[in-house]
């Protein structure tokens, strides 16, 4: 009975209907979506989530914190073309699911829309097979996991002080319930691990962190993968030491393969997200079919790519996942679409409407965000620059959509001089504007490398997990946050 | 609302789950239940676009088992669903290493100040009237547009209410409820700049706890004007040192610099600039930064923390004294010291005498800083590094829009260069800190 209730287990046969072991029966659905419909609205959908997330931590040589969350509950949205009604509940029950869908139901006031029909369980593809999943990996064997972790850590270096460890598994069932008969099901687990470090040197002291992330299970923390978590938060602590600040000003900026791609995502995803361009408001608003880049720029935004943390069989409003190309060599050529914004341009969802939780409507947001390869080597690119900088990780980001002005935070880099890597540098907020970077790119790699961290993106109050990688990639000028004399 | 008549007592559901978890075998046990009624609304283009309602409960539970200690959370009320949280929790809690400095506080350390005269809860949330919040957000998008500039291609009028309740019981017979209510209201709006084709935005939001306090739509298109003024024409000025006038809207960005290093986490794990320098000079004599949870009506104001421990105000620097690091009870054990709380409340910066624009009068150039564009803080070196936007002063006199420019250096550098507050302190804000001046900040741009 326990499990039964706060343990996520999938639907044993495809056809069956998750949540009516929750009480949750069809007749009940088609009620739930009539009563949204009861004032005439042209669509609903009611988003069904049961989320179990378990975490585990060490910290001063024991393992012995522990956390579980349990999340529960239906969201009910009610559309007249891009109005929506949203109401939501954690009780499922039938009286308490009929006062979410009125409530929600009241942005339309008109006559009584169409009937539900029949419901059908759709056929999913499967980006993210679990082979080994948490529920089954108790408390006994998750200790020694992380006991392993910070006894390598601690054997990198000597320099180390502290070690932290932390793993966090979720496992989420939604159902997006649509009054056409579509019920979409998806199973999607999350696994995260995070090694953080603080070293002591001539009585400074610095921390850093790594972490993996992806739809998994247990096998994503495989030997080499853990290897790397290890190796490279420990590293990244001692590149600290060393570190310093470049000069203020603007100057060329090479972006290192990999979680670069923040890049990306802050400079040109959010700009694509159709919500804001139906709306005028973004700068590429008015730019489709147009050169934005140089030809030999491509992104992409891709939910299929097997076990990323960006991937989803469906999206939140049961359309279907998939590659969507937004830039082809160098020229704009889709925006990412949920269902609203695909009817204001006429085009089909690209499967990119999602939410945070049954608790926030979705609305386009990106999955994988990337730059296919190019052709330029590494480097080529690096010995290109003659003064500026090259960036190798990175913590965060930020946009404004209307103005197009981007930052991204670089954690760890160095300074390129004539060409070649010289002095190290830290702690450097990097700020430019989205069009103009983009017309700056001066030269693409041929490394595309997709980011294993545990990226969540922000928007709207709501967060939702994302990948994002880039190849090396050069842009001739942007404002880096160093220190004047 | 409209939601559904609720049965849940969450008093009563707290209670269970202390006794349960008691009666699984735990030693000790800490529930707290929330309760929140939300309404959201939203219009553009003369319609509403969104609105959305909802009631939501959720329980959290600690738990303390032979020594060990684990947390739980579900927004899952079924007494059945409960049942089954609190047993997988002891259960699995007992697989864990011990921690000897997880306990419940001292009891004598616990209380609460009286609900009523912190007054976070106003009557008004259980009269209003739906369709009056409705008009009232009609009414101010139609300021809004009324107001508008030639240029402006969208505007967006939000309304925002809520009331929350949390029910708070320990099994060593501490109890506290509390309930807060807020009303907020803004506006955002993009502008269409012909000259570069930039689509830039401003917005005004404001909230207090109570209705009549919440600021007028006459004060929200005055500051969405200023705003929007800010977006326009902007550019990067040279790179170099300047005075930097740190506007009071946005200040809680570099005091919250401040705070993550005063964690009893950061200092526990070492990762902290403020690392043995409790007692110690840590800014100029002339800042002050303090944490006042007792403030009537303030929107981080609070009867208990989050561990029951009685709030307090207390200096954090006191003339650029660290005075008080940000200990729960947990950390306080581990570090050896007396508790405090572990987060803050309202922060105060005491208001200075004087204007920015008359502190600046003299200066031929300072910078004042009005929002930030991504950016960090490491807490263990204290190294910070932010985008920012902005104006180049002269005179006290702005010049120029400033935009794709970054701050750089280290806190206690930036701190110990704090020259004056200034005399614009908002109130609508747990951050209740005027407009901090501080001298030779880096910043780069063209």
């Amino acid at each position: 009975m326990a499990d039964l209730i706060s343990a996520v287990s999938p639907p044993s046969r495809p056809e069956e209907l998750y949540f009516e072991r929750f009480g949750v029966t069809q007749e009940a659905l088609r009620g739930v979506m009539s009563a949204a419909l009861s004032r005439g609205a042209d669509d609903c959908d009611l988003f069904f989530e049961h989320c179990v997330i378990s975490s585990v931590s060490m910290a001063d040589g024991k393992v012995n914190r522990a956390s579980t969350s349990i999340d529960l509950g239906l969201g009910v949205r009610a559309r007249v073309g891009d109005q929506v009604g949203y109401a939501y509940t954690e009780d499922l029950s039938l009286a308490a699911m009929l006062a979410a869908a009125r409530t929600a139901a009241e942005i339309a006031m008109t006559t009584p829309g169409r009937a539900p029909v029949n419901l059908s369980v759709l056929g999913l593809p499967s980006y993210y097979p679990v082979k080994e999943r948490w529920a089954g990996v108790g408390m006994e064997r998750r200790v020694p996991m992380l006991r392993a972790w910070e006894a390598a850590a601690f054997a990198r270096d000597a320099r180390v002080e502290k070690v932290s460890c932390q793993l966090v598994d979720a496992e989420r069932v939604i159902a997006v319930v649509r009054p056409d008969g579509r019920v979409a099901q998806d199973f999607q687990p999350m696994t995260r691990a995070v090694v953080s470090v603080t070293a002591q040197q001539n009585g400074r002291r610095e921390s850093n962190l790594y972490n993996l992330a992806g739809r998994a299970g247990l096998e994503l923390l495989d030997a080499d993968r853990v290897n790397r978590m290890v190796n490279e938060a420990v590293d990244r602590t001692m590149f600290l030491f060393d570190a310093g600040k470049p000069p203020a000003g603007e100057m060329p900026v090479v972006l290192a393969a990999g979680a670069s791609g923040i890049l990306l995502h802050e400079a040109i995803g959010h700009g694509m997200e159709a919500d804001f361009n139906r709306k005028g408001v973004s700068i590429y608003a008015s730019r489709m079919n147009e050169r934005i880049a140089p030809s030999f720029v491509t992104v992409v935004d891709n939910g299929t790519l097997d076990g990323s943390r960006g991937a989803i069989n469906i999206d939140d409003e049961a359309n279907p996942s998939e590659r969507t190309v937004l830039v082809q060599d160098g020229v704009l050529k889709s925006y990412l679409h949920d269902e609203i914004s695909a009817k204001h341009y006429g085009v089909a969802p690209t499967g990119s409407g999602r939410r945070e939780s049954f608790r926030h409507p979705p609305m386009p947001r990106m999955r994988a965000t990337y730059m296919e390869p190019g052709p330029h080597k590494p480097e080529e690119i690096i010995a290109s620059v003659k003064n500026g900088i090259y960036c190798t990780s990175f913590s965060n980001g930020q946009v404004h959509i209307g103005a197009g002005d981007f930052a991204f935070y670089m954690k760890t880099g160095y300074l390129i001089e004539d060409g070649k890597l010289t002095r190290p540098l830290k702690d450097v907020n990097i700020i430019g504007n989205g069009p103009t970077a983009l017309e700056r790119v001066e030269m693409v790699g041929d490394d595309l490398m997709l980011d294993e961290g545990g990226w969540t993106c922000g928007k709207d109050g709501q967060g939702v997990p994302v990948s994002q990688g880039q190849p090396t990639v050069k842009v001739g000028a942007l404002v880096v946050g160093g220190v004047s004399a | 609302m409209s939601a559904v008549p609720s049965l849940i007592d969450p008093q009563k559901v707290a209670r269970d789950a202390v006794a349960l978890g008691l009666r699984l075998g735990a030693d000790e046990v800490r529930a707290s239940v929330g309760r929140a009624d939300d309404v959201q609304l939203q219009r553009r283009g003369g319609r509403l676009e969104r609105a959305q309602e909802a009631r939501t409960f959720g329980l959290s539970v600690s738990l303390f088992v032979d020594g060990r200690y684990s947390s739980h959370s579900s927004s899952d009320m079924r007494p059945e669903a409960i049942a089954a949280l609190m047993e997988r929790g002891v259960e699995s809690t007992r697989l864990l290493e011990p921690d000897p400095d997880r306990a419940l506080p001292d009891r004598a350390l616990m209380g609460g100040l009286d609900e009523a005269s912190l007054d976070l809860d106003d009557p008004a949330a259980r009269q209003r009237d739906p369709a009056r919040r409705r008009e009232e957000l009609e009414a101010l998008e139609a300021r809004a547009i009324a107001a508008a500039p030639a240029d402006l291609i969208s505007t967006t009028a939000h309304l925002w209410e809520g009331r929350s309740e949390s029910w708070m019981c320990l099994s060593n017979g501490f109890e506290a409820q509390s309930a807060r209510t807020t009303f907020g209201w803004g506006v955002e709006a993009t502008l269409k700049e012909a000259e570069t084709g930039k689509l830039p935005e401003g917005y005004a939001f404001e909230q207090a706890v109570h209705l009549s306090d919440r600021p007028s739509a006459d004060a929200l298109m005055a500051e969405l004007d200023e705003a929007l003024s800010l977006t326009r024409r902007t550019s990067a000025c040279a790179s170099g040192r300047y005075l930097m006038v740190l506007d009071a809207r946005v200040v809680g960005r570099l005091l919250g610099a401040l705070l993550g290093p005063m964690s009893g986490g950061a200092l526990h794990e070492r990762r902290s600039v403020f690392l043995g320098k409790l007692g110690e000079q840590v800014a100029s004599p002339r800042f002050s930064l303090f944490d006042d949870p007792t403030i009537p009506r303030g929107l981080g104001s609070r009867s208990t923390d989050g561990d029951g421990l009685l709030p307090v105000r207390r200096a954090l620097i006191d003339e650029g004294v660290l005075k008080t690091p940000l200990l729960d009870v947990y950390y306080a054990r581990k570090l050896g010291m007396a508790p405090t709380t572990g987060g803050v409340s309202n922060l105060v910066v005491p208001v200075g005498d004087r204007s920015w624009r008359a502190a600046t009068a003299a200066l031929p150039e300072a910078i004042r800083v009005t929002s930030f564009l991504g950016g960090n803080t490491n807490p263990a070196s204290g190294d910070f590094s932010f985008g920012i936007r902005g104006q180049l002063l002269r005179h006290g006199e702005a010049v120029q829009n400033l935009s794709e420019m970054n701050i750089t250096g280290n806190i206690l550098d930036l701190y110990a260069n704090f020259v004056e507050a200034a005399d614009d302190v908002r109130l609508n804000s747990s951050t209740r800190s005027p407009s901090l001046l501080f001298d030779g900040v880096s910043f780069s741009g063209a």
